[in-house]
């Protein structure tokens, strides 16, 4: 019996060491926030660079909810492999991740977040959540403001707005809905008439922006923030039978909403760039390992709108998220 | 549950014996709806109209059919977990049927068809299983259908890989988003087509009389209200709620009853997920926040039956769910946010179950 745990033991021993040497390329994990498209193509974009630069990527699983909770058990998990050389991750709470980032950039791991950050995403100053090389992501406060300037400009710096927003609880979204409420403030005759929580299921969205219209029977447009409240809101305007007349903006460039908008059902989309931030990670690891290179502590990959004029040019389809 | 009462406020025999509380006990819900649809009138703008009307139903379409399925369970004594879950599975399996036969080239009525009827059968199979675990295997129905929860929600999320399933034949949404007739005062009647109209205030004052989706639900509910309380399969789910051995003695062949109630449950989640193709026009899993599951008991309770079992109807389950639509969309007209509505669900709940064990007698006393 000893003797077949010894065996065993030394088996494991010699694998683990083969494991090692033959591991000569660089290992990077991503942990994303949730299962959406929006991760995938932040994946598929990660992937794309780090086959150019001959890193291996390791991709957590997808969390099926938002949260902590949900995130770090996966999160420990990925790290558990104990062969991470750096570690790229959306967390799920700007406090709750701090301790537990914290532990992982201990263990001799870099971290850079992408997409949310801890704290307040500004890593430049003295504080207990600095850590992180980087945050990779949008700015969506600043999107927030591009959105309502944009719509403004489709209604012509005047008319009454309506708001379909996701979670309460969650920053990213929440930052869009204040980015937007600051943007309108800009145009004083633009007026947000409400704002609802879908908690990201489309039926309610449907449900509250019919209830919307029904209460606004002049509303002249919409602004979805996300894929889930975006699809609910212009569902409810085709609905009632009012496609053009009322304006849709929305947030995240997937393929349905691409066609939607090609078949003149929206009217703006907001991209953000998922996939150039998977890349921007990958390559600024890749830098900072390899060269020892100098990190810029925030990059704002930055947005592109799409419309009903562009949506067809060749050099708009990268955009798309797939 | 009655026994304990006895003493306490209520001198039970005493109100049961008064026709006017009885009937209060009894209708509670009803005349609560009434009332709230009074009052909505007065407080929210615009509330009291027929395209509202159409908007509150069309927002609690899913969970008629839901809540009405859970019903069968609840009577019958069990519990069902997964059909919120089955529904998104569903949904987006049949939208993705629609889709790829229309992409190679059927016709769009052929694969609408085929991606409906394919649909419906797929989302028995989730019923099987659980009736087969609870029935044969005596699992739990809570564990059961716990786990099924947790399969067919996965197994949704990889097909659709989180996205959206869209590019459906473009009649999908015209089925889906139509109505019986329309009536507009420039145009006139029409019947199933939308009349052309390019002005605002023309296409605001179209009344839109019974959406097509409703007519479908309503078709399902008669004939299984009446299977539920005009037959013998009926009579049956009602005697296992009540108590399982008696049922047993009497000569019911429970097991194999209770496969089937499973079956019914899941067959109304699926009758939900097709029609939320129609509705959505695409086809989205089921999110973790929606707890669709947990309003539709939460519907079947506040329509009068118990979670122990043998009590209940689909017309009390309909009230129910009407009850918990028109709330939240009257609470919305009035403007108050998301959470007040979340609070106003949950102290009605909670005065349901109140009322059910405070008037057992006057509720259930033919």
């Amino acid at each position: 019996m000893k003797k077949i745990v010894i065996t065993i033991l030394l088996i494991c021993l010699v694998l683990s060491f083969v494991s090692m040497t033959c591991a000569a390329a660089l290992k990077f994990a991503f942990m994303p926030g949730i299962a959406d498209p929006f991760y995938f193509t932040m994946e598929k974009g990660a992937k794309a660079k780090a086959a150019e630069l001959g890193v291996e990527l390791i991709v957590g699983e997808y969390p099926k909810a938002w949260g902590p909770e949900y995130q770090v058990p996966i999160l420990k998990a990925l790290v558990a492999r104990g062969d991470i050389d750096l570690l790229f991750t959306a967390p799920t709470s700007t406090e709750a991740l701090i301790p537990v980032l914290k532990e992982i950039y201990d263990s001799g791991i870099p971290v850079i977040t992408v997409d949310t950050y801890l704290g307040d995403g500004d890593y430049s100053k003295p504080s207990n959540y600095n850590f992180p090389l980087s945050y990779i992501g949008t700015d969506n406060f600043l999107g927030g403001q591009v959105v309502a300037g944009q719509l403004a400009l489709l209604l012509g710096g005047k008319g009454k707005v309506f708001l379909e927003n996701t979670n309460p609880d969650v920053s990213s979204v929440m930052d869009r809905e204040l980015g937007f409420r600051a943007g309108l403030k800009i145009f004083p005759d633009m007026e947000l008439v409400g704002v609802e929580y879908c908690l990201d299921v489309q039926e309610t969205a449907v449900a509250q922006v019919s209830a919307a219209l029904q209460k606004n029977p002049d509303l002249d447009g919409v602004f979805g923030v996300n894929v889930f409240s975006a699809q609910g809101a212009y569902q409810a305007v085709v609905s009632a039978g009012l496609e053009g007349g009322v304006k849709i903006a929305t947030w995240d460039a997937t393929e349905t909403l691409i066609e939607a908008l090609k078949r003149k059902e929206l009217d703006l989309i907001l991209a953000q760039m998922p996939g150039e931030m998977g890349s921007l990670c990958v390559e600024w690891g890749f830098k900072y390992l390899t060269e020892g290179a100098e990190i810029p502590r925030k990059v704002i990959p930055g947005f592109f709108v799409f419309t009903q004029e562009n949506v067809n040019d060749p050099d708009s389809q990268k955009y798309i998220y797939k | 549950m009655a026994e304990s009462n006895n003493d306490s406020l209520f001198n039970l025999n005493k109100i049961g014996e008064s026709k006017t509380l009885g009937f209060l006990g009894k209708n509670w819900a009803f005349l609560f709806l009434v009332i709230m649809l009074i009052l909505f009138s007065f407080l929210g703008k615009n509330f009291f109209s027929l395209n509202n009307f159409n908007n509150i139903i069309l927002g609690i379409s899913s969970l008629l059919l839901l809540a009405s399925g859970e019903a069968f369970v609840i009577i019958s004594g069990g519990i069902d977990l997964s059909i919120g879950f089955v529904m998104g599975f569903v949904c987006v399996t049949s939208s993705i049927i629609m889709r790829d036969l229309n992409a190679a080239g059927y016709s769009p009525f052929f694969s609408i068809l085929t991606g409906s009827l394919a649909g419906l059968l797929l989302g028995l199979i989730p019923g099987i299983i659980n009736g087969y675990l609870v029935a044969k295997l005596r699992v739990p129905p809570f564990i059961a259908t716990l786990g099924m929860w947790g399969i067919a929600n996965g197994l949704a999320w990889r097909l659709s890989e989180g996205f959206p399933i869209g590019f459906l034949p473009l009649q999908v949404r015209d089925i889906g988003n139509a109505y019986i007739a329309y009536f507009s005062p420039k145009k006139g009647f029409s019947f199933f087509i939308k009349p052309e109209l390019t002005e605002r205030k023309d296409i605001l004052s179209l009344l839109k009389i019974i959406p097509i989706p409703i007519l479908w639900i309503t078709f399902v509910l008669v004939i299984f209200a009446f299977i539920l309380s005009r037959t013998k399969f009926g009579q049956h789910t009602y005697a296992i709620g009540g108590k399982v051995d008696a049922a047993i003695r009497a000569g019911i062949n429970v097991p194999l009853h209770l496969i089937k109630i499973y079956v019914i449950s899941s067959f109304f989640a699926a009758t939900a997920g097709v029609l939320l193709v129609f509705k959505l026009n695409m086809g989205v899993h089921t999110q973790y926040t929606s707890s669709y599951e947990l309003f539709a008991i939460a519907a079947v309770v506040i329509g009068g039956a118990s979670l122990t079992g043998g009590k209940g109807t689909i017309w009390g389950t309909v009230i129910g769910v009407l009850l918990i639509g028109t709330l939240d969309n009257g609470l919305m007209m009035m403007g108050l946010p998301i959470f007040y509505r979340y609070i106003a669900t949950g102290c009605i709940l909670i005065i349901a179950v109140l009322i059910d064990q405070f008037f057992p007698e006057l509720v259930y006393k033919e």
